[in-house]
């Protein structure tokens, strides 16, 4: 129907449910925005391939759950991520895999159980909200893209983006050797420093902080994993011009999944972080690694820190990407 | 009969608007279906839990402080 935008309403908001794209904000760094966008990039990126969206598409980030929306126009969607009980008028939906939506499908997504805390919902032709330098992501810190800037609520009308062809009607699922293990208690692939031993931490610190098993605390959200504090004995008595601690430094910029520690906090900064400050990261989640952030539920999971190299980190990318990739898909009979 | 009320939301629990205010409600006091009983501090914000049922509150399953899952059943309540 030309000249009319599809359009899809939030009946139910849930805990935080925002637009968010891949890979979000970039380089704006130096203007004060990290790049917001899906923290569990890798469900996200495969709601999206599993709709024949283009890989920029804009869709949904659900915060464990309790959310409906009603499609008004026929779509493809998907349904990724942490396990939930989800119905489309009110018939199971079936994770990662596509579905078709008719005009008026109800989509209702119950509340993940765990392990698992985010699910994300692409639509065909994706969400489109205006962008913003570059990019159709909620940012939550600085209340900006996304829609309105922040999170949905019930009666929010969103537009659809047009499918070039109109909407396909393949059905097809990720195959079963391609999902990723969810946990509640989670191994994350770090990279040592910027600000590690032997100039900040003692060795021993790193190897407390590598291998305790942390807690993830309930305050975490999209700007950071808040773990548990430790009493690290630091390689320095002061932080010398910085301050007092021996956690400060001169402020510098953060790296997207430092894991900052202030005073004895680990903090791991997560999409919506601030992009600089005056406490040192003592280490770096891999981006393959990233995703993991966005399913670490706030109440009962814990994380471990694994080290391994840049060249790890490398081929770890490499094969996250191999895997988002339509041969990773296969036909539903 | 009894009926539970559940929490939504994973977090803290309180069950006090403030930490000097009273409680929302206590065992015995009635409730109805969208009074709110308590908050959960979760990514740094609280959000109301809201009773779902009518009845009486028999007895609270959870303290004030204490951490809890999503779904989980906070009170009892008598019908």
């Amino acid at each position: 129907m030309a000249g009319e935008v599809a359009e899809f309403e939030i009946v139910e908001g849930g805990l935080q449910t925002t637009v968010q794209d891949y890979p979000g904000r970039r380089g704006m760094l130096a203007q004060g925005f990290f790049p917001a966008g899906p923290m569990d990039h890798f469900a996200f990126r495969c709601a999206n391939l599993l709709v024949g969206n283009d890989a920029s598409a804009a869709g949904l980030e659900v915060t464990l759950g309790n959310v409906a929306l009603r499609i008004e126009s026929p779509a493809a969607i998907a349904v990724c991520g942490a396990p939930a009980p989800a119905t489309l008028n009110g018939e199971t939906v079936e994770p990662w895999q596509t579905i078709w939506a008719e005009a008026g499908s109800e989509l209702r997504i119950g509340i993940a159980p765990g392990p698992g805390f985010r699910i994300y919902v692409a639509i065909s032709g994706g969400i489109d909200v205006p962008i913003l330098g570059g990019s159709r992501s909620t940012y939550t810190m600085g209340q900006l893209g996304g829609f309105e800037g922040r999170a949905l609520r019930e009666g929010d009308r969103l537009p659809l983006g047009e499918t070039p062809g109109g909407a396909s009607d393949a059905l097809r699922r990720l195959k079963a050797s391609e999902l990723p293990d969810y946990s509640r208690d989670w191994e994350i692939e770090v990279l040592r420093g910027p600000q590690a031993s032997p100039d900040f931490l003692t060795e021993d610190d790193v190897e407390a902080l590598l291998s305790r098993v942390w807690k993830v605390d309930p305050n975490s959200n999209r700007t950071g994993i808040r773990l548990e504090p430790h009493q690290f004995s630091w390689a320095r008595t002061g932080g010398g011009v910085a301050g007092g601690h021996p956690s400060n430094i001169l402020d510098n910029s953060y790296p997207v999944g430092a894991v900052n520690v202030n005073g004895d906090l680990p903090v791991i900064l997560g999409p919506d972080g601030p992009t600089a400050g005056g406490f040192i990261c003592a280490a770096t989640v891999a981006h393959a690694a990233f995703w993991k952030l966005g399913q670490l539920r706030p109440v009962g999971d814990t994380v471990r820190l694994r080290e391994i190299t840049l060249e790890q980190a490398r081929e770890l990318d490499r094969v996250l990407r191999r895997r988002l990739n339509e041969t990773s898909l296969e036909d539903i009979e | 009969m009894t009926n539970a009320i559940k929490t939504p939301y994973p977090g803290t629990f309180y069950r006090r608007p403030t930490p000097d205010a009273e409680p929302y409600v206590d065992a015995g006091d009635r409730v109805s279906s969208g009074d709110i009983v308590g908050l959960v501090e979760v990514m740094k914000n609280f959000f109301e839990v809201t009773s779902t049922v009518d009845g009486t509150v028999e007895r609270f399953l959870v303290e004030n402080g204490d951490l809890v899952d999503a779904d989980q059943d906070i009170a009892i309540l008598a019908s």
